[in-house]
């Protein structure tokens, strides 16, 4: 499933790296993002290729799932914060996993997401979270 | 948002995780503690709830939500706790199925008095009822 994607881009597009193991949500969070003009330089299937992606395409942001195969959302925060210590993350998570959040959190995600998304609210915390840490 | 894109990756996906979930279930009925198992069966119970609420799916959403909150109870004592269980997570397991092939069928959710839903809601209740509390567990396992 890994899918590095070449698009010609602007210099001011923001290059966001979707970290998810349905491919329902990773398209649903393309639909948001792209409509905002962002870039989605990446998908990635679990928290293992989420590391090797962001590695390979060192992403403005990544958007990462809690609860994916092989390596834990969680896991693979640790793993990005330690090769980018300022590496932007946005934890996707559902209602009832606010503990899991916060351990996400204190591994180094910036913020979070909650499941069913909201396009407006998804837009406004990845903008703060850019803005923020600009 | 185009809703019949979403319905058709949701009816795919969805699928899959049965299958895969079916699978499992079958697993931790020859080994009740195998931790893959039951961390495959809570991750395909998510994975559905995710997509069904995104959809607004309220009936998919409730059945795997409670199937997924089952599945957390067993992760945390360790393994499955009577035949029971068992035959609880078989029966969340065909209501899915069920109302996923409603959703195939008709293009629209199940309705909330979905009667595989309902029964499976009621056995789990049930059980849940049946069940010392999570603390009068814990002490149990401790003794």
């Amino acid at each position: 499933m890994t899918r590095p994607i070449e698009l010609e881009r602007g210099n001011d597009m923001t290059r966001i790296l979707v970290a998810d193991d349905a491919s329902f949500m990773r398209q649903m969070i393309r639909e948001i993002v792209e409509a905002e003009g962002f870039e989605v330089c990446g998908e990635a299937s679990d928290g293992i290729e989420a590391v090797e992606l962001f590695k390979e395409l060192h992403p403005d942001i990544c958007t990462m799932d809690i609860v994916m195969p092989r390596r834990s959302g969680i896991d693979a925060v640790r793993a990005v914060v330690e090769l980018d210590p300022g590496a932007r993350i946005v934890m996707c998570s559902a209602l009832g996993q606010e503990a899991l959040v916060t351990e996400a959190m204190q591994a180094g995600a910036k913020d979070f997401i909650v499941k069913p998304f909201k396009p407006d609210s998804v837009i406004s915390t990845l903008k703060r979270v850019i803005e923020k840490e600009e | 948002m185009d809703l019949n894109k979403y319905r058709i990756l949701f009816i795919e996906e969805a699928t899959e995780h049965l299958s895969e979930m079916s699978s499992a279930l079958l697993e931790l009925e020859k080994d009740s503690s195998s931790s893959e198992a039951i961390d495959q069966i809570f991750r395909m119970a998510h994975g559905i709830k995710g997509m069904a609420a995104s959809l607004e799916y309220g009936s998919i959403t409730e059945v795997s939500h409670c199937l997924e909150d089952r599945m957390s109870l067993i992760r945390d004592g360790g393994e499955l706790g009577s035949g029971e269980e068992v035959a609880l997570l078989f029966r969340g397991l065909e209501a899915l199925e069920a109302m996923i092939a409603v959703v195939r069928e008709t293009g629209k959710p199940p309705p909330p008095s979905f009667p595989a839903a309902v029964a499976f809601l009621e056995a789990n209740r049930a059980l849940a009822n049946a069940e010392p509390a999570p603390e009068a567990k814990k002490k149990a396992l401790i003794r």
